[in-house]
């Protein structure tokens, strides 16, 4: 093999070639420049990959994306035992080999910097907590091949929340205007896809061709359906569709890029650059949304490493922005870890679209939903959606944790939005989508700005409707209190419906079943720097609602608060 | 009575209203500092147990063992301070009890050519081990892969020889005899370890470098064997 190594490549010969005793570790390799190098856009990128450039008014190619200089990647394959990554984004290899060998790479002309690749796996959002099956498995039929399977049928409960998980973020607007997706491309970064191949509620998918590519990054090949059911699940919160019709996400007439980026349990090596990888891939085939799933937490980072700037996936997400591709990612399930608590990478970037989850009976956060704010008291989450919700598995549906579903609900909503607004750039968009959140302008860390409803995305291109005032700040003494007004402290009547766990018996694609949150007061302390030092939720259950002591308020800052649509602010003195 | 009454009055005494139900805090001023304090900072501290067996044979006839009984179990407390990225130093503090089982053969000499139904050397230990921490790979917050490199010292809080005869003595079914604190058994030891771990487990080996038995033991006694190799647990 040496030898044949070495006839191919005929620079490399002339090397002494290290022999392969020590242990070889991942390295990262940049270049200095693309010398010398140009690209084709016209014949590189997918026709979808070139006309999302130019609605966003960027150039068909740049710099980053040329190939990276062949006399260059050649030199290093020659020295080291393999090339696991070529990386146009970054003019960067990497690759494995000794310490003798990147000490030897550091003296080949054009190369940067080498610098030893961390190594430890990406851990899927998806919380491991699992609620039952709708249906126990004994009840389902006996073992079938994949293909016959039959999805079991859902609990009434189940079935509502299947409904409401679309309908909270306003499915029946974007459906009535024939926003479903179409016309753009998402790709979904995850663990694996199995049976998404075979699921019926995907079948509408295949059907139609919807699946425009997929690759497998770690086994570089195209099959993806293997491996984790976790992506299957994230799918199916896109594109997903139950037996009666109902759709799981919001683009179910959406195209997709599948791609496989991380291998469940013992893969230590390959999943940051699988990642990189498999985001320079959507670019060339036209993704317009890439959604990710997973992010990496203590196993390769310390908290205050969730800066944006210093994991690859990061620094991957906010290049694939610069593309033109919104990236949507899942705020992580750590909410309830002590050791760690905050959002994951490759969420703590600034242009990703962070999303956090919601308990979809409260619509409030739910306690495993990762907090913000990233390092440097930047907002994350951005939004958040319901983070239990009815997926597609192997077999059937089942109702699950985490915000690796709340994640494919909002890159859903987006592409619905992005459909109607087809030649927003994607910061444009990204804005938007936070100002569609249904706590817009308020925010804290644990919310964003909350649900992004549709008819709030709809309304953005109009002159803004300010809301009408909810409460009042009363200033005596020392303290501030705030009092709702009357006309707001209306409970709305509730009609109990025949049965607690049974919707309505309404036409399912008009319906918006319990689509209407509770109306808690949302309030919090900032700083005169923005950082929000302290923030609570509160049950509404009396109009004089809340008191604060003048000298809580931190000197500089205001105490804001959000009610029933309505955002104020006092500020202190 | 009285009591009762002044409780009573409290119950139902009219009070102004109570604070809102709060359903989510969070103190951001506070709950996102840093943690100084973790499997990766400067300093971290976690309970581990873990059994090593004795591996290899006595330095000579007389003293035949039994495998796997033959072993340490043990529970303690490490400390470590992180001195970079990639070292730390440590100590641990930890019981052990190191059991010696006599095979019980024609050859055997030690303690006695007595043959038993069963026998052993025990020592319950109390020691101290510092040691040198080399982590691989770049890792956040986590123990990750290492080597430690230590010293070890001990004292025997307690020995004692034991054995068992079947049928035992007098009408008894059997006969226990535990000869506490025998002379011939040393109380101080010390030798080298090492641990290979990644994570809560590892792979913990330790060498004696003092002997088993004192200077008022037989010299016909061969010296038992001196390597222990097992696995840890780190609980945390």
């Amino acid at each position: 093999m040496w030898l044949g190594l070495l006839a191919a490549l005929p620079a490399a010969a002339q090397r002494p070639v290290p022999t392969v005793a020590a242990p070889a570790a991942r390295y990262w390799v940049a270049f200095r420049d693309k010398a010398g190098q140009t690209l084709q856009p016209a014949t590189y990128f997918d026709p979808a990959a070139q006309a999302r450039r130019r609605r966003q008014h960027l150039p068909a190619a740049d710099s980053t994306d040329f190939p990276v200089r062949p006399d260059y990647l050649a030199r290093v394959r020659a020295l080291t035992d393999s090339v696991t990554l070529v990386s146009r984004w970054f003019n960067a290899v990497a690759c494995r080999a000794t310490a003798a060998q990147a000490a030897h790479i550091r003296q080949l002309p054009g190369v940067r910097s080498v610098e030893a690749w961390p190594e430890r796996p990406l851990l899927p959002a998806r919380i491991q907590r699992r609620q039952p099956a709708a249906v126990p498995p004994a009840d389902l039929p006996a073992p079938l091949s994949p293909a016959s399977l039959s999805p079991a049928p859902l609990s009434p409960a189940d079935l509502a929340l299947a409904r409401r998980q679309t309908a909270v973020l306003g499915a029946a607007g974007f459906r009535q205007a024939g926003q479903q997706g179409q016309g753009l491309r998402i790709a979904v970064f995850d663990v694996g896809f199995r049976a998404t191949d075979t699921h019926p509620a995907f079948a509408h998918l295949y059907r139609r061709r919807a699946i425009a590519t997929t690759y497998d990054f770690l086994r570089r090949t195209p099959d993806v359906y293997r491996g984790g059911s976790h992506g299957t699940e994230v799918l199916s919160c896109l594109a997903g569709q139950l037996p009666d019709s109902t759709f799981l996400g919001l683009a179910p007439a959406a195209e997709f890029l599948l791609a496989r980026t991380e291998q469940q349990g013992s893969e230590r090596y390959a999943e940051e650059e699988a990642w990189l990888a498999a985001a320079e891939w959507a670019d060339r085939n036209g993704a317009d949304i890439i959604n990710s799933s997973l992010g990496y937490t203590d196993r390769r980072y310390f908290p205050e490493q969730m800066n944006g700037r210093t994991s690859l996936v990061a620094r991957a997400a906010a290049m694939a922005v610069r593309k033109g591709i919104l990236v949507v990612n899942a705020a992580g399930n750590a909410g309830d870890d002590p050791s760690w608590r905050t959002i994951g990478t490759p969420a703590d970037a600034d242009s990703v679209l962070t999303v956090g989850g919601l308990d979809p009976d409260t619509f409030l956060h739910l306690p495993f939903s990762s907090y913000g704010p990233a390092m440097g008291g930047r907002l994350k989450p951005n939004v958040a959606a319901f983070g239990v919700a009815i997926t597609a598995v192997p077999g059937g549906f089942e109702r699950v944790e985490g915000t690796s579903f709340a994640s494919p609900l909002v890159a859903g909503f987006a592409a619905c939005a992005w459909q109607q607004q087809r030649e927003l750039p994607v910061m444009a968009l990204f804005t938007r989508l936070q100002q569609a959140g249904q706590l817009y302008p308020y925010f804290d860390y644990a919310h964003g700005y909350g649900l992004p409803r549709a008819a709030a995305f709809r309304a953005a291109g109009q002159p803004a409707v300010l809301p009408d005032s909810t409460f009042d700040f009363m200033v005596a003494d020392s303290a501030v209190s705030v009092i709702i007004r009357p006309e707001a402290a209306v409970v709305p009547a509730y009609s109990l419906p025949l049965q607690a766990t049974v919707e309505p018996m309404t036409d399912a694609l008009t319906a918006e079943p319990t689509a209407t949150p509770p109306a808690p007061l949302y309030w919090q302390l900032r700083d005169a720097g923005g950082f929000i030092t302290r923030y609570e939720v509160l049950e509404v259950s009396q109009r004089a609602i809340l008191r604060v002591l003048l000298r809580q308020i931190p000197a500089g800052g205001m105490l804001r608060v959000h009610y029933r649509g309505y955002t104020a602010s006092f500020n202190a003195l | 009575m009285p009591l009762l009454l002044a409780l009573l009055l409290l119950a139902v005494w009219p009070r102004p209203a109570t604070a809102q139900r709060v359903l989510l805090r969070a103190d951001p001023a506070t709950d996102t500092i840093p943690r100084r304090y973790g499997p990766n900072r400067n300093f971290y501290q976690h309970l581990y147990l873990g059994y090593t067996a004795v591996v290899g044979a006595a330095d000579g006839p007389g003293a035949p063992l039994r495998y796997p009984q033959s072993g340490e179990v043990f529970a303690g407390l490490r400390n470590k301070w992180r001195i970079t990225g990639a070292t730390a130093a440590g100590l641990d503090a930890r019981f052990a009890y190191l059991r010696y089982q006599l095979r019980q053969s024609s050859t055997k000499q030690v303690p006695t050519a007595q043959p038993h139904y069963r026998e052993s050397l025990g020592l319950t230990q109390l020691q101290l081990e510092p040691f040198i921490r080399l982590s691989f790979g770049r890792r956040g917050n986590v123990i990750g892969h290492y080597l430690d490199v230590s010293g070890w010292g001990s004292w025997a809080l307690s020995s004692n020889h034991s054995y068992e005869d079947r049928p035992g003595q007098g009408q008894g079914a059997r006969t226990l005899v535990r000869e506490v604190r025998p002379a011939y058994l040393r109380r101080w030891s010390w030798g080298l370890g090492a641990r290979l771990g990644t994570g809560r487990y590892a792979l913990a080996g330790r060498y004696r470098l003092a002997n088993t038995f004192s200077s008022l033991a037989p010299a016909s006694y061969p010296e038992l064997p001196r390597w222990l190799l097992g696995l840890e647990i780190g609980v945390f």
